[in-house]
């Protein structure tokens, strides 16, 4: 990088808020995902006005920029591909507004989720997207990837949670998009902007509706001594459309390992279980606990077991939302799929699974957003061992392929990113991907903001790059 | 129009077959927007045959709308050009239902009355009870954002869309999100079509999540003696645990367009009414029942009325068709769609009123709770009216809109096409994201072929 730029970055926002050094700009090197990429510098701007003059300087360096919140995606979306600057937006972290009112709050990009949700819970409200990761990820880095959570099922994904938002465009001009208000008149830019992979336009505030909690809230174990009773029984909650707030599928081996971790009280013995739960008034939960413990019980569940109290209920989710984290204890390394498929089809994608864990000789485990569809298997490996790193990125080929070929997609939550770039012709034409590209660059036109993400680039997925150093993931994904 | 109008009939009889272009003046005139009528009318009844009308409308210039049960055409703006009028009734066909992953997937022509039967049938349905529900299409109803009473539980279109099929301006094939219910691959280009009155590409096939049929339903009126009671009652439920399907504020001037007359004979139309629905078990609806009637009454409500069965499908049916009733009363009733903030609905709606006063117009308003309000100004009976008077109401209302502190959006959503040209723009104040729109609509329709000039900021 050009001193030069590096000096006027210093002279914009401080010392103290440029990384230059190589072994500060490591820790930005990686997210969530196998991916890796080095920025050349990392900048931390205090408000809009700051990340506005960052873009124009960029513009006259001809020097890309990558977004960042708090480095949790599991696409790559948030490396920057080819040097350049990263953005990490962790000082604008203020909650500006919260107008419970009108169930709305305004947030600077580097809120992290849970936080939001802490800070109105006097109020009796929080914020419904729930990633995983929500104790380290930011509402910035949500609204780029478009994240979702297990109670997305209930409530949906984090573009039916946005309103509006200020963006600083890649040639440094300050817009707003949206607003407080529902159904602005003109074309939903908001629906265009989220899970746009910070290639369209950096977002430097976001308004975000609020959700009122439950009365009541319950949590179900249904225990399984066979992967198919598991799945017929989430096929037929669908089926019976009951629509649980959250509907988890773990199976045998994930829990074995969230147990030994986590010691959330899951059965080690069984094939898998499902972590349901109900929210609403208590008469609206009392009747779905019912018959969805009927449902359970008549695919031969061999226990249902309801959460006796908020300890309880918060240990089993403990236990889910760390169990990426269980399973790579097992490994040096795991690779993340996120395929969604029609919820019917869950049995024989489980089968499929199975298949290629045996053909491709790697360890699958298997954490599902079930309700929805979205599956989350985690194959186990050591980067150090590049014959199998190969096979590794086949088997999430062959998965993420069925995926699309019994009617699913690519992703679900995380994003394509530089992860699955490569796999988009799976799900779209030519013509479908030309039209996304015009759209970009009718934002983006030189390719400034985050090049080489989302679109394919024609690089082979088996140059896909491992991290250098075994990592033990302790942030959940 | 660049070529002779017989020239345009051929190539399209081309393309579809002689049958299917009509130029009857009958059919030109019943496609009419603002006035215009087009010189054809064409019916295609496959996606590569919208693909080659396309291309011969860029190629030649022709200006395109798309249409089907041509229950809004008068929404936005006066055409800037209008040659050919893309007729997808015959686009009429569910092409996926898998009711046991409660996904579908139609052509745009289908009737939305005809959809949620066969929904029904499986115990489903769309949360699209929308105004003009024996003619509306699905295109339409997307292309004009059309709105639900159900908004207010289920949310708009864009939050149970999974993804389209359409055709660009260019006449190029594209598709955006999918048909699972969860997906976040590649832009979700679908959304930006969502309310884009047909300037950005055809659509030909949507995505939908469908929604399981309550087992039981229970529809409440409760009536109130002015304005702050009846939105703060509706504050209260929504501060409370409670989430009804339906939460509807109707002025006395619109509770008398949709009560007088037709309704059940227990509604007092000189009343605020607030029409509430609930849904659930049961036990759920009973619960509805017992609480709302105790904030209705902490609100001061003059009463609190469970309706009938009977009472619960008229009242909904006529909440529905809100706009439609004014229109048949009033022809030459200007109706806003506002989007407007919980707290802001009493104020607003007093300078409403003060406007309408000044000017000597009636106002009618029913209000979304969930921030979606039909403003609708008109003549006294026997009082005739210019449209500079209306149009100057208008502007007032943009205005009002536009302040701060006010923090609403209004569009002009019907009125005579004379108002709409006196008023210049029925999408109220320029804002700072048209340019963002603009860029959109350069890259799904650079040759203006599709319903120019139609949208907001002159797009």
């Amino acid at each position: 990088m050009q001193p030069q730029l590096i000096r006027e970055l210093i002279a914009l926002l401080g010392p103290k808020a440029v990384l230059s050094q190589a072994e500060d700009l490591m820790l930005y090197e990686y997210d969530g995902s196998v991916e890796l990429g080095s920025p050349e510098c990392v900048v931390f701007p205090s408000n809009t006005r700051e990340v506005a003059e960052i873009v124009r300087l960029a513009n006259r360096y001809e020097t890309p920029i990558v977004g960042r919140g708090a480095g949790t995606g599991l696409s790559g979306g948030a490396i920057s591909r080819n040097g350049g600057i990263v953005i990490g937006f962790s000082r604008m972290n203020r909650i500006l507004e919260v107008d419970a009112a009108n169930l709305r709050a305004v947030v600077q990009p580097g809120v992290v989720n849970l936080d939001l949700s802490r800070a109105v819970e006097h109020l009796g409200l929080y914020y419904a997207p729930d990633p995983s990761s929500q104790r380290a990820c930011t509402i910035g880095g949500n609204v780029s990837e478009n994240s979702g959570g297990p109670h997305t099922l209930a409530y949906g994904v984090t573009s039916n949670h946005v309103t509006g938002m200020e963006l600083v465009l890649p040639d440094g001009d300050i817009v707003r998009i949206g607003g407080k208000t529902i159904e602005t008149p003109g074309y939903d830019l908001d629906g265009l902007l989220v899970g746009s992979e910070g290639t369209l336009a950096l977002v430097t505030e976001i308004t975000v509706r609020l959700t009122r909690k439950p009365e009541a809230v319950k949590t179900l174990l249904a225990v399984y001594d066979t992967l198919d009773d598991t799945t017929e029984t989430v096929v037929d909650i669908t089926v019976r459309a009951i629509t649980p707030a959250a509907c988890e599928m773990l199976d045998g081996f994930t829990l074995r390992a969230v147990e030994d971790y986590v010691h959330a009280g899951f059965p080690k013995d069984c094939a898998a279980v499902l972590l349901i739960e109900l929210e609403g008034l208590t008469e609206a939960v009392e009747a779905q606990a019912a018959a969805i413990t009927e449902v359970c019980q008549q695919h031969r569940a061999r226990e249902v077991r309801v959460a006796r109290d908020d300890r309880e209920r918060e240990l089993l989710w403990k236990g889910r939302k760390n169990a990426f984290g269980a399973l790579g204890r097992l490994s040096p390394t795991y690779y993340v799929q996120d395929g969604v498929i029609p919820r019917t089809r869950l049995p024989e994608t489980l089968r499929c699974i199975e298949e290629v864990s045996r053909k491709y000789d790697l360890r699958i485990g298997n954490i599902f957003h079930a309700g929805d569809g979205n599956l989350h298997p985690l194959i186990l490996f050591d980067e150090r061992d590049r014959e199998q790193f190969k096979r590794v990125v086949a088997a999430g080929i062959e998965i993420m392929t069925f995926c699309v070929e019994v009617g699913g997609a690519l992703t679900g939550e995380h994003g394509v990113g530089m992860e699955k770039n490569e796999l988009m012709p799976l799900m779209f034409t030519p013509d479908d991907l030309a039209l996304m590209e015009r759209v970009r660059a009718a934002f983006n036109p030189v390719g400034l903001l985050n090049p080489g993400k989302l679109f394919p680039i024609g690089k082979a997925c088996g140059e896909i790059r491992v991290r250098p150093m075994p990592v033990s993931a302790t942030i959940p994904a | 129009m660049s070529i002779p109008a017989q020239a345009c009939v051929t190539r399209l009889e081309e393309i579809v077959g002689g049958a299917y272009v009509l130029t009857h003046s009958a059919e030109l005139g019943a496609r009419h927007v603002d006035g215009t009528i087009p010189s054809a009318v064409v019916q295609p009844a496959e996606v590569a045959q919208i693909a080659d009308i396309l291309r011969f409308a860029a190629a030649e210039t022709l200006a395109v709308i798309p249409c089907s049960g041509c229950t809004k055409l008068g929404i936005g703006a006066a055409p800037a050009r209008y040659d050919i009028a893309l007729d997808l009734s015959r686009m009429n066909r569910v092409l996926a239902y898998d009711p046991r992953d409660l996904t579908l997937g139609v052509e745009p022509g289908v009737r939305i009355e005809d959809l949620l039967r066969v929904l029904a049938e499986q115990h489903q349905f769309l949360p699209l009870t929308v105004p003009f529900a024996d003619r509306a299409t699905v295109g339409g109803i997307i292309a004009a954002n059309s709105s639900s009473p159900l908004r207010h539980f289920y949310g708009g279109v864009r939050d149970f869309c999974l993804g389209m099929e359409f055709v660009t301006g260019e006449g190029a094939v594209s598709k955006a999100g999918g048909r699972v219910v969860k997906n976040v691959t590649g832009y979700d280009l679908h959304k930006v079509l969502i309310g884009s009155l047909g300037t950005l590409a055809v659509i030909t096939r949507v995505n939908f999540r469908t929604f399981p049929l309550p087992p039981a339903q229970g529809t409440f009126v409760a009536s109130f003696s002015d304005a702050e009671s009846a939105f703060g009652f509706c504050r209260s439920v929504a501060q409370s645990v409670l989430t009804p399907q339906i939460l509807e504020v109707a002025d006395p001037a619109a509770a008398d367009l949709l009560f007088s007359g037709a309704a059940p004979a227990r509604i007092t139309p000189q009343q605020w009414c607030v029409v509430i629905t609930a849904a659930g078990q049961p036990a759920v609806v009973d619960r509805y029942a017992r609480e709302l009637g105790h904030i209705a009454g902490a609100a001061n409500a003059a009463e609190f009325m469970p309706l009938s069965n009977a009472e619960q499908s008229s009242v909904l049916a006529r909440v529905r068709e809100f706009p439609r009733l004014v229109l048949e009363a009033v022809p030459a009733a200007a109706i806003f769609r506002l989007s407007v903030l919980p707290t802001a609905m009493t104020p607003l709606f007093a300078q409403l009123s003060e406007i309408a006063k000044r000017r000597n117009l009636v106002f009618a308003a029913l209000t979304r709770a969930s921030g979606i309000m039909y403003a609708t100004f008109f003549a006294e009976e026997g009082r005739e009216i210019s449209a500079s008077e209306i149009a100057a109401a208008a502007k007032e209302v943009f205005q009002l809109c536009a302040q701060p502190e006010n923090n609403a959006q209004a569009m002009l959503e019907f009125c005579p096409a004379d108002v709409k040209r006196a008023v210049g723009d029925v999408w109220g104040h320029a804002r700072p994201d048209f340019a963002l729109m603009k860029r959109v609509k350069n890259v799904f329709d650079p040759r203006n072929v599709l319903s120019p000039g139609r949208f907001a900021g002159g797009i």
